[in-house]
């Protein structure tokens, strides 16, 4: 009996450790915050974006603002003039864009 | 001289006998995978691509020169996937004689601004690729899922299916979250 609930438990603690599998989307959120913009980006499954680029870019395509997230995956920038979007780019395919009017705080 | 009186069984007469829970959990083990089963089975054709490509197939599509089958992976509302937003999953096959001609394929609702930005990557092998578009949340019932491609020789194709064609289980879910704000 004893080592019927002893196999019992070690099923149940093999069950608990066994990690499900998680799929990694990048996301990237933008915020107004004390004047600027502060977009904050990762993965699903937890990973920070340190060292992804971040690139701001006007609607005719000219890069306003080159960045990369910094450890604390933020990228802060001031308010570029004009329509542009924001785009998370992790390298080909693995993308966001953020538009300019679905930062929060900037809505027109 | 001593008789011998056997022990009165209390579940004599009802199913299982004396061994009761343990007979009802015993016919629960049976009744789940019995009734799961064919659920089970249709998943996990669709998933090895016995069934097809997907649930809903939209059939032979030209991009450019180039030819491929489309399907909606399950004809079902766009999946919530925490901080990254909805996702939709679609497939693709390409043509055997377009195959080895294509390096990369991209989909994303909405016309890209370039192809840095065309969307996401299609993975898996030319002859079954899947992808889970994001929905974005400016997207509305008459968006079109754009599909760009990038050939070895250096070409770009795009086209663009309606998404009212691609999945009508995403419109309908965008008319209702349109209702909702």
């Amino acid at each position: 009996m004893r080592r019927r609930i002893l196999a019992l438990a070690a099923g149940l603690a093999a069950a608990c450790l066994a990690s499900p599998a998680r799929a990694h989307y990048p996301y990237c959120t933008c915020a107004m915050e004390n004047g600027q913009i502060v977009c904050r980006g990762g993965f699903s499954d937890g990973t920070g974006a340190e060292g992804v680029t971040l690139d701001v870019i006007s609607y005719d395509e000219e890069i306003l603002v080159p960045g990369k997230f910094g450890p604390d995956s933020t990228v802060h920038f001031e308010r570029p003039a004009g329509e542009f979007y924001v785009l998370f780019d992790a390298g080909p395919g693995h993308v966001v864009e953020v538009d300019w009017r679905d930062i929060d705080g900037l809505a027109p | 001289m001593s008789t011998v009186r056997p022990k009165a069984n209390p579940h004599a007469g009802l199913p299982g006998g004396r061994h009761g829970w343990r007979f009802h959990l015993s016919v629960l083990l049976l009744i789940i995978p019995i009734s799961a089963g064919p659920r089970f089975f249709r998943d996990e054709a669709l998933f090895f691509g016995d069934s097809g490509l997907g649930q809903r197939e939209l059939g032979m599509k030209a991009v450019g020169p180039w030819h491929v089958s489309v399907a909606e992976y399950t004809a079902d509302a766009p999946i919530d996937q925490g901080l990254a937003g909805h996702m939709k999953t679609f497939a693709i096959r390409w043509s055997p004689e377009d195959a080895d001609r294509i390096k990369a394929s991209y989909f994303r609702i909405g016309k890209p601004r370039s192809l840095r930005a065309a969307g996401v990557v299609l993975s898996g092998s030319p002859y079954r690729q899947t992808v889970d578009v994001p929905i974005p949340e400016r997207a509305v019932p008459d968006d079109e899922l754009w599909l760009t491609v990038e050939g070895w020789d250096g070409a770009v194709h795009q086209t663009a299916i309606p998404l009212a064609e691609a999945s009508p289980a995403t419109v309908a879910w965008l008319k209702e979250r349109g209702e909702m704000r």
